[in-house]
């Protein structure tokens, strides 16, 4: 006999991990499946775990303000779980978003006096004096060191920095996931490792299960695609969901460098996530004193995009393995030399690489589909970890909605923020039918 | 004081090795400078530093991508280096007659620096056949380097926890081990000063060496699979700190 579920979540990620959380604690009988064997162990593992406010559209922005309550309250979200591993910890660190060309900083700071997002105005001087390391010569537009032009002698400074005194990074991303994992099982949620979805099965249009690779079927009238990088092949393995998405979503490889704080200076326990469009980069402190350097996904960087599958098999050459690229390396390492004259920067890369579930607008699409009983979290581009609570609750609310009787593509959803209170969220923002945004800034900053 | 050094490219230790054709490494992959290389570079140029009036030349044998390798060496301290072409495989015999031929061609050298070994093909040859050709005294390995007057002081590593003193007349070679330094890796403005410095390009031809009478071939190159899984320590936090001391003592022998 088949086990029966009342939902099935594919992929126990920062993303489904609280998607099974939420429902459990509606009343739903959950199962998270996924083909790694632990929670938080896909992407999430190698994410940068950034909590920052600013995002170019106020409805990003009152989210990421929003999750950001979560990470500060974290054992209470958590309902005051014990967890063996222990718990995930939010690094309140302070973010800075220095103002460039690289970002519409007038946007963002609009949406913060909306939302009411605390900030300061740090001009050049108070920037250098808080980071001595830092100089605020503008070196706009971002290139790479192949073009000569890369060295070419700044000639004007910026015009300071918009500071949030809330904001910085998550210690462990996985364990922050398996934080969640422990509390959703307080309720009832079933987690199964190992076990990889090869089918979706459904009848007249509607969901009734999942088959494993080897066989295996789990019966449940919900189930629900949180499958990270490999949502576009989840989606496909749903009959007509794929194919009736306008918003699709793809597997893009993103480096991330590890580089030692210069000589004589604390940058793990003094300094702040900064987000600098102006060199194209977002870096925060990591273990061992490190400048933790992403990259903002400059025009003049390559874009590869590979299968998910052999990626995480380890295939590919340079520049599309697991593996990090010294071109890279130098890139993401250098942009940051301009800016920190006094960092050092060893031959040898250092740091992880992994995909984005990227959408064709780098916004997610977090919907119902076009089969019933069939949902999606997908396409967070890279930049929803820090909103993976939200998610959660914004997507069980949908479910329950939906299942109970809403049209929510004639009529979406309103979602009541938790923390922000009075403020709602339509969440046909997030639809699958929707026209590709203009208004996102089409990179991991969303 | 004219200082040598010596830098080799080898493949990144923390990329996966793909071999081609039984016996070439895949040069798509990512490439390094020989880590020891870097203490070289790094002692290299704390000695110039305080001898006015020094130089520090980098010299590597190889393909094109050999000129990358010499590029982070001029970043990380030398002034100028030479690039001797070739595009084919050397044993260390040939390579010793090779880096004595551009050397001599170049200038007399006060002090050579090699890395202890190359991590790649870890032959610790290299170094002491160039000495014999050179007829200068070598030691590998060094953890401490003083130079007085026509004179180096070196100490070196032998066996865990023992150091040997040695003194040794100039020009001599110095096979840099990692106890010698912490490697000062280059900065932005390094980086930029590097760009404009001078990298002398050799080819095979010009130099004139004598072939040795005899030769190495390396016939293949396998990979081997190391198993990396972790054990666990068990048990009560007592009993976990003694085995770990154990370990620590006995199988990692670094306490
Ligand atoms: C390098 C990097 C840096 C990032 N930095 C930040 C940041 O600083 N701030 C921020 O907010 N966001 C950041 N992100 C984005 C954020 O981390 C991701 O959006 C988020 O982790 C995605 O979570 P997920 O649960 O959707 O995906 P995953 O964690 O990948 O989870 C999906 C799970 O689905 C499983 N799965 C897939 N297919 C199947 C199948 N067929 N059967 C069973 N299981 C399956 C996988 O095994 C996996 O565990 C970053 C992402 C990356 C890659």
């Amino acid at each position: 006999m088949t086990e029966k579920y009342d939902a099935i979540i594919i992929g126990a990620g920062v993303i489904g991990a609280p998607i099974a959380y939420e429902l459990s604690k509606m009343g739903y009988k959950t199962l998270s499946v996924d083909k790694l064997h632990d929670a938080g162990e896909g992407s999430t593992a190698a994410s940068c775990a950034i909590v920052r406010a600013h995002y170019s559209t106020e409805d990003g922005v009152a989210t990421a303000y929003e999750g950001m309550k979560y990470w500060l309250d974290w054992a209470n979200y958590l309902d005051n779980v014990q967890d063996e591993k222990g718990l995930a910890k939010f690094m309140n660190t302070g973010s800075l978003l220095i103002k460039s060309q690289g970002h519409d900083w007038r946007k963002v700071k609009g949406h913060y006096d909306a939302v009411g997002v605390a900030y300061e105005e740090w001009d050049n001087k108070k920037i250098e004096k808080m980071i001595p390391v830092i100089n605020m010569w503008e070196y706009w537009p971002v290139k790479r060191p192949e073009d000569p032009a890369f060295f070419d002698p700044p000639t004007q400074k910026l015009e300071g920095g918009l500071f949030c005194p809330e904001g910085g990074y998550v210690n462990d991303p996985a364990l922050s996931t398996h934080n969640i994992m422990r509390a959703a099982e307080k309720y009832g949620a079933r987690f199964k490792f190992n076990c990889e979805v090869a089918d979706i099965r459904s009848e007249n249009n509607k969901a009734k299960g999942i088959t494993l690779k080897d066989g295996t079927q789990f019966d449940a009238d919900i189930v629900v695609n949180a499958a990270g990088p490999h949502s576009f092949k989840v989606n496909q393995m749903a009959q007509g969901v794929f194919e009736t998405c306008n918003i699709k979503t793809q597997a893009l490889r993103h480096e991330v460098m590890h580089c030692p704080s210069p000589e004589g200076y604390d940058y793990l326990n003094d300094g702040y996530h900064i987000s600098d469009g102006d060199v194209g980069c977002y870096y925060r402190p990591e273990v061992g004193n490190m400048f933790l350097i992403g990259s903002e996904d400059p025009d003049c960087d390559p874009q590869v995009w590979p299968d998910p599958d052999a990626f995480y098999a380890g295939e590919g050459g340079p520049g599309e393995s697991k593996e990090l690229s010294k071109a890279q390396w130098k890139a993401q390492c250098y942009r940051l030399g301009r800016r920190v004259e006094s960092l050092q920067v060893p031959e040898q890369p250092r740091g992880v690489v992994d995909l984005y579930d990227c959408s064709d607008d780098w916004i997610p699409v977090y919907d119902k589909s076009d089969m019933d009983g069939f949902y999606m979290a997908i396409g967070t581009s890279g930049n929803q970890y820090k909103n993976a609570p939200v998610v959660g609750r914004m997507m069980a609310e949908l479910i329950d909605a939906v299942e109970k009787g809403l049209d929510h593509d004639q009529n979406p959803y309103q979602y009541e923020l938790k923390y922000l209170k009075g403020r709602t969220f339509d969440m046909g923002f997030y639809s699958r039918k929707r026209e590709i945004n203009y208004n996102s800034s089409f990179s991991v900053n969303g | 004081m004219r200082i040598y050094v010596c830098v080799k490219q080898v493949p990144d230790t923390a990329a996966s090795i793909r071999v081609i054709e039984g016996k070439r490494i895949d040069e798509r992959m990512t490439f390094i400078i020989n880590p020891y290389d870097e203490h070289c570079l790094t002692e290299a140029a704390k000695i110039r530093d305080a001898r006015p009036g020094s130089e520090v030349i980098a010299v590597s044998l190889g393909g094109p991508s050999a000129r990358d390798i010499l590029r982070s060496a001029l970043a990380m301290g030398a002034e100028r280096s030479l690039h001797i072409q070739s595009e084919r495989p050397h044993d260390a015999m040939e390579t010793a007659r090779i880096l004595k031929a551009a050397i001599d061609l170049d200038g007399k050298p006060d002090l050579i620096f090699t890395g202890r070994e190359s991590i790649d093909s870890c032959g610790m040859q290299t170094m002491f056949r160039l000495g014999a050709l050179l007829q200068i005294p070598v030691l590998s390995n060094a953890v401490d380097v003083d130079i007085q007057e026509g004179e180096a002081f070196v100490s070196t590593e032998a066996e865990l926890g023992s150091r040997l003193q040695y003194s040794l007349s100039l020009p001599c070679i110095i096979g840099a081990g990692r106890g010698l330094n912490t490697p000062k890796y280059p900065t932005f403005p390094d980086i930029m000063k590097a760009r404009k410095k001078e990298i002398r390009t050799l080819d095979l031809q010009d130099l004139r060496f004598e072939p040795s009478a005899s030769s190495m071939e390396l016939l293949e190159l396998r990979t081997v699979a190391e198993d990396r899984t972790p054990r666990p320590i068990e048990g009560d936090p007592d009993t976990a700190v003694e085995e770990l001391i154990r370990i620590l003592e006995q199988e990692a022998r670094i306490i």
